[in-house]
């Protein structure tokens, strides 16, 4: 038993001297966990007293051979070093050959080129920039806000298209569903810049010139439809305009503060109220009467045609127009097949309970079926407004200036920069991810389902 | 006071409003005002879809003419496909040398005959011939479309390729017919069946160097035309691409999975933050990155071609996408079989091998053909950056002067040729799904 | 003993303890007819699954259905609250007749109650939020009263301290009994029960079957398909016996259980009893 060790001891001495020969590459690291081990072992050993070794030996309980490799804690702790060594390595590889091609081109580093001037003009911004004098750093907040734009407007048009669409798709009625899963199957079935090449190429180029515009406001000419983009009147409000936009906040709160009455009006009395026809009303009345009694103080900067293009007003891109249509038709293909899902994935045993009790067939569907559904549709929902988002990045391949197509590409091509650019978009895309995914662990905790 | 029907009653079919057409269509489709309101608009909506597309795309199209201008000439308001029949060429194989197209479609062939034995009954080893086709048919089909001097290596891995589509088709065809393995066969024919294991193993080496050498021997003097990766385009690029990206998703995606569940703190670290850049960045940045940073990592002097900078670029990115695939596919097997296998003795690995992997990838079957199929739709993404894939070459028709400002036709043809594809794959993804379920019983909770 | 007006569910009695030979319960019918089947015709597609089903209940009177599975036992009571459509044939409960006015469809069912295989509580919401939500919703009661319905409710089913959980954390007796009292806070007339203990562990169908003889006793017009054959002997007052969409035989439980007429009817209760 005991007399075991010191065999082994002096052959793993032996060994020791075997593996430093010079001819095995091995021979640094064989050596120095050998030299661990016997260093381990030698500590054990150099006791004398042979009753302190059996205690010893007692309480790390070893085998007859001590297998050093499989030994839960070495196994890992050498997993894990092996890994960090061959990250860091090819990471530290990376970098110096990055570094060094970097010089060899005479690039330049360094986050310093965002305070100067950018050459360019971008045609759609949101803030004020003045080629010339803005900085990269506008360039690149006004590709983020252009894509945040697109994005956000594709989110609103596909969750209500997508809701219609599928709700039509549960519907008995078969045709309305058939037709429904046609449009599903054909849009998910095609890759989206198909779609959206499409869209910009085949629909939105043959839009007739601007001396033709199609006038989408019934003749009032505010709204106008060209192959330069849709001319919209922008709204310049007067000086009395801060009265209602003070009456529509009044109007925000007088809308919780219905509801809360309303709701309390139930449970004392019984009697449901029509909470929705009158906060709409509210919501319509208040900030319109305002309005009108202050002599309608809102202008517009109705876009005239003055030589062979619009001036004045708002205008939209064809692009992103395309873009939009592309990315709320493609969402809301798969926004309905999560619909669908989620409301599928409630039992039909609960509407039936519901329906038992008398309930008319709407509430139930109120009280009963969507708040369950949502936990089925949420989650889903909310990792595909990050697609939308990411989608909306093939706004490169149309020509609209979000953060890809504007920083990515043409500022990289002008300024060169390419790492400290593909860092800042990539944060860019980053940030947004990890808020949306915080949003949805935060929903996910809020609706849990209480179980034992 | 008992009352007992003596007759059981016939059963009688159901009444006219409720059974055969009549009944049907009343009941889903006229059955409320709303549903009425609702059939007669999707019957609208049908005819002028159907009737508008039916005459541009097919009563009035031109299907064959030399250049646009004689498209209208022969009907102005209908498709001009003539323009992608005269392209149909480059749309699938690119600018490959026309005289060469023979060895793009024996790459396909042989993928197929390759294949096709994961299909058949009885046939044994099916994942030897998975995984051979996995990592051994790519050295041939990457010989066969790029052709030039083989050296050792690939002149080693031709031979083990042709050594392997061989002695698969053998073992198919064996299998079917007679229902035993290559080996068994062999050990029958030779009549060795009551020697030792020993001289069965040697007999049947031997069988195999020999195979070898006069495969290798065989090959040396086969050597094809170089064509360069510039030339490859259209479908097949697309092809090229996108098998690649399906072949190295699943593994690395595996891996990936493994390791953002593993104890180890920095393994899980490591893997947790790669999935998740991955997963937050659309494709095209990725692809964005891959070309303008990969001539920055490389030593100088070593240049990485375009098309491997993109596929190492989609393979990295659909990796981390089969890896949170794959991390379902993984929760949704019990803990119980890990505690079951730890207590026969299996340890980490083989647990994972032979008790869960097996399990969680049939429950992850239909997600796994979703993600090749969101792979393949986006490999049109490489033509933004200047690779001739199909949407690159349909794109290019309205470039080519006989054809300019012909867009539709070839986005249509494109986009129809994707439908087919995706469809049959999620159709037989949901096939898969209904078979493997009938036969896998869930525990009841 | 029994009422003609008010309902059952809410009179005072005195608990009937199941002991392993109950005695009968009284019976409480009265002649009034509550529902009544004529000639009522079911197909699911082709399948042809209630055929020319007769049936009459008086107020009061408690039948069990039992038959093999398939029988068309809970078809047949879930076409008396319309959750299932029947094709031919006229059903009436409490002088209503069924059709697609929705109206008198949502009238009835306040008036009938249901207990469900699956218990059926609403997941979302908490027992006590189960069962206001009809009171609330159905019978525009204000909030308190409901409450104070739900809770005598509870303590008659015995289990007032769970009024705050939620049915995750009940054991399946609890929820079947949380499911009886979200009927009965509807004052109901008449309950139905489609299999109400056969998703239950053994050790908890005895007390839900408790709960469901105290009804009884309580004078309740009661229909149940059950295969509680226990149950039937206590409480019915005739047991029905369903085959292939037929009623095959219909008696009063002790010669029904002792003195079977039809072939079928031997051998479903050669196979059960």
């Amino acid at each position: 038993m005991d007399q075991g060790r010191p065999d082994v001891f002096t052959a793993y001495a032996l060994k020791l001297c075997d593996g430093a020969s010079p001819h095995s590459g091995l021979a640094p690291i064989r050596l120095s966990y050998e030299s661990l081990h016997v260093t381990l072992w030698s500590i054990i050993v150099a006791a004398n007293d042979a009753e302190t070794t059996n205690k010893v030996s007692a309480l790390i309980k070893p085998k007859e051979h001590f297998d050093f490799f499989h030994d839960e804690r070495v196994r890992s702790f050498l997993y894990q070093f092996l890994t960090a060594c061959a990250v860091g390595w090819v990471v530290w590889y990376l970098v110096s050959n990055t570094s060094h091609n970097l010089e060899v081109r005479g690039m330049n580093t360094g986050f310093g080129f965002l305070t100067s001037s950018a050459g360019f003009d971008v045609d759609f911004k949101f803030i004020e920039y003045i080629p010339g004098q803005g900085t990269y750093f506008d360039i690149f907040l006004i590709g983020c806000l252009n894509s945040l734009f697109v994005s956000g407007l594709a989110i609103v048009g596909c969750t209500i298209l997508g809701f219609f669409i599928g709700i039509l798709r549960l519907s008995s009625n078969w045709l309305s569903s058939k037709l429904a899963l046609t449009y599903i199957e054909i849009i998910r079935n095609t890759p989206i810049l198909v779609q959206v090449i499409f869209w910009y190429i085949g629909v939105f180029s043959f839009l007739p010139t601007v001396k033709n515009s199609v006038d989408l406001s019934f003749g009032a000419e505010v709204f106008l439809l060209n192959n330069r983009g849709l001319n919209m009147a922008s709204p310049l409000p007067g000086d009395l305009f801060w009265l209602t936009q003070v009456a529509f906040v009044v109007a925000v709160i007088g809308v919780f503060v219905l509801r809360y009455w309303s709701h309390k009006r139930q449970d004392d009395i019984g009697k449901p109220f029509p909470t929705l026809i009158a906060s709409s009303a509210l919501l319509a009345i208040l900030p319109g009467g305002v309005y009108l009694l202050t002599g309608s103080p809102l202008d517009w900067d109705i876009p005239t045609l003055q030589g062979f293009n619009f001036v004045g007003g708002f205008s939209l891109p064809p692009a992103f127009l395309a873009l939009l249509f592309a990315l709320t038709i493609y969402s809301a293909a798969r926004f309905a097949e999560m619909v669908r899902a989620g409301i599928l994935s409630v039992d039909k045993g609960q509407s039936d309970a519901a329906l038992a009790i008398g309930m008319r067939p709407s509430r139930v569907m109120v009280l009963v079926v969507i708040p369950q559904a949502m936990r089925a549709i949420v989650p889903p929902m909310i990792s595909l407004w990050m697609d939308v988002l990411k989608n909306s990045s093939l706004a490169i391949a149309i020509g609209y200036a979000d953060v890809v197509s504007l920083f990515m590409q043409t500022t990289l091509n002008q300024a060169g920069y390419a790492v400290e650019i593909v860092a800042m978009t990539m944060a860019f895309f980053m940030t947004i991810s990890l808020t949306i995914s915080a949003l949805m662990n935060y929903y996910n905790k809020r609706i849990q389902l209480v179980e034992r | 006071m008992a009352i007992v029907t003596k007759q059981p009653t016939p059963p009688r079919p159901a009444p006219l409003s409720e059974s055969s057409v009549i009944g049907w269509v009343r009941i889903n489709l006229f059955n409320s005002w709303m549903n009425t309101g609702l059939t007669l608009a999707s019957l609208y909506i049908v005819y002028v879809a159907v009737s508008g597309l039916g005459v541009w795309g097919f009563s009035d199209a031109v299907w064959v003419a030399k250049d646009r201008r004689e498209c209208f000439a022969i009907s102005v308001d209908g498709a001009c496909w003539a323009g992608v029949v005269s392209w149909i060429d480059n749309i699938f194989y690119g600018r490959y040398p026309r005289a060469e197209l023979w060895r793009v479609n024996l790459g396909g062939v042989l993928l197929i005959v390759w294949m096709a034995p994961l299909w058949l009954p009885r046939v044994k080893a099916k994942i030897f011939i998975g995984l051979s086709a996995v990592f051994i048919y790519p050295f041939l089909a990457g010989y066969l479309f790029t052709g030039g001097d083989k050296g050792i290596f690939m002149q080693t891995m031709v031979t083990v390729a042709m050594v392997c589509v061989a002695g698969n088709t053998l073992h198919a065809m064996i299998g079917v017919i007679s229902g035993r393995s290559l080996p068994e066969f062999l050990i029958g024919f030779l009549r060795m069946k009551e020697a030792s294991e020993k001289n069965q193993r040697n007999m049947l080496l031997g069988i195999l160097s020999l195979t070898v050498i006069a495969a290798y021997i065989l090959q040396m003097n086969w050597s094809l035309e170089t064509v360069s990766w510039t030339k490859w385009g259209g479908m097949f690029l697309t092809l090229v691409i996108s098998g690649i990206g399906i072949a190295s998703a699943l593994p690395g995606g595996i891996i990936l999975a493994l390791g953002r569940r593993s104890k180890l703190t920095l393994i899980r670290v490591l893997s947790i933050s790669v999935i998740e850049m991955f997963r937050s960045l659309p494709l095209i940045t990725v692809l964005f990155m891959a070309t303008t940073m990969f001539p920055l990592f490389m030593p100088e002097g070593f240049v990485l071609n375009k098309l491997v900078q993109v596929i190492i670029a989609v393979c990295l990115f659909y990796a981390c996408y089969m890896a949170e695939t794959v991390r379902g596919g993984l929760q949704a097997i019990a803990p119980g079989q890990q505690e079951a296998a730890h207590t026969i003795g299996f340890g980490y690995w083989k647990t994972m091998g032979l008790v869960v992997m097996p399990q969680a990838l049939r429950v992850m079957i239909p997600n796994i053909v979703g993600t090749f199929i969101q792979l393949l739709k986006d490999t049109t993404l490489v033509s933004i950056i200047g690779l001739y894939d199909i949407l690159g070459m349909l794109r290019a028709i309205s470039q080519d002067t006989p054809w300019r400002g012909l867009y539709r036709e070839p986005l249509l043809f494109g986009a129809i040729v994707f439908f087919i594809v995706c469809f049959i794959m999620s159709k037989y993804s949901r096939h898969l799904e209904v078979k493997l379920s009938t036969g896998h019983k869930t525990g009841n909770e | 003993m029994n009422n003609d007006r008010g309902n059952p569910g809410e009179k005072n009695m005195t608990s009937t303890k199941t002991s392993e030979t109950p005695a009968h319960l009284a019976s409480a019918a009265s002649s009034e007819v509550i529902i009544e089947l004529n000639k009522v015709n079911k197909w699911y597609g082709d399948f042809h699954v209630l055929k020319d089903i007769d049936l009459t209940v008086h107020k009061g009177e408690r039948i069990v259905i039992c038959g093999p599975s398939g029988s068309g036992k809970s078809t047949l009571i879930r076409c008396i609250n319309h959750l299932e459509e029947h094709q031919q044939g006229d059903i009436v409960v409490d002088g209503i007749t069924l059709d697609k006015n929705l109206k008198n469809i949502c009238h009835i069912r306040t008036e009938v109650g249901m207990v469900f295989q699956s218990f059926n509580l609403f997941a979302h919401l908490s027992v006590m939020e189960n069962l206001t939500l009809g009171p609330i919703w159905v019978r525009k009661m204000p909030k308190i009263q409901a409450r104070d319905i739900a809770m005598k409710y509870l303590e008659r089913v015995k289990i007032p301290e769970q009024a705050d959980k939620y049915p995750g954390q009940l054991s399946g007796g609890q929820q079947q009994r949380v499911a009886i009292a979200r009927s009965l806070c509807m004052n109901p007339k008449i309950m139905l029960f489609d299999e109400p203990t056969s998703a239950l562990d053994p050790e908890m169908i005895k007390e839900v079957l408790d709960v469901m003889v105290e009804l009884a006793d309580t004078g309740m017009t009661m229909i149940v398909v059950t295969h509680e054959m226990g149950f039937a002997k206590t409480v019915a007052d005739r047991v029905i016996f369903m085959d292939e969409g037929d009623i095959v035989e219909e008696n009063e439980p002790n010669a029904f259980f002792n003195d079977p007429q039809h072939d079928r009817t031997k051998l479903f209760l050669s196979q059960i009893l």
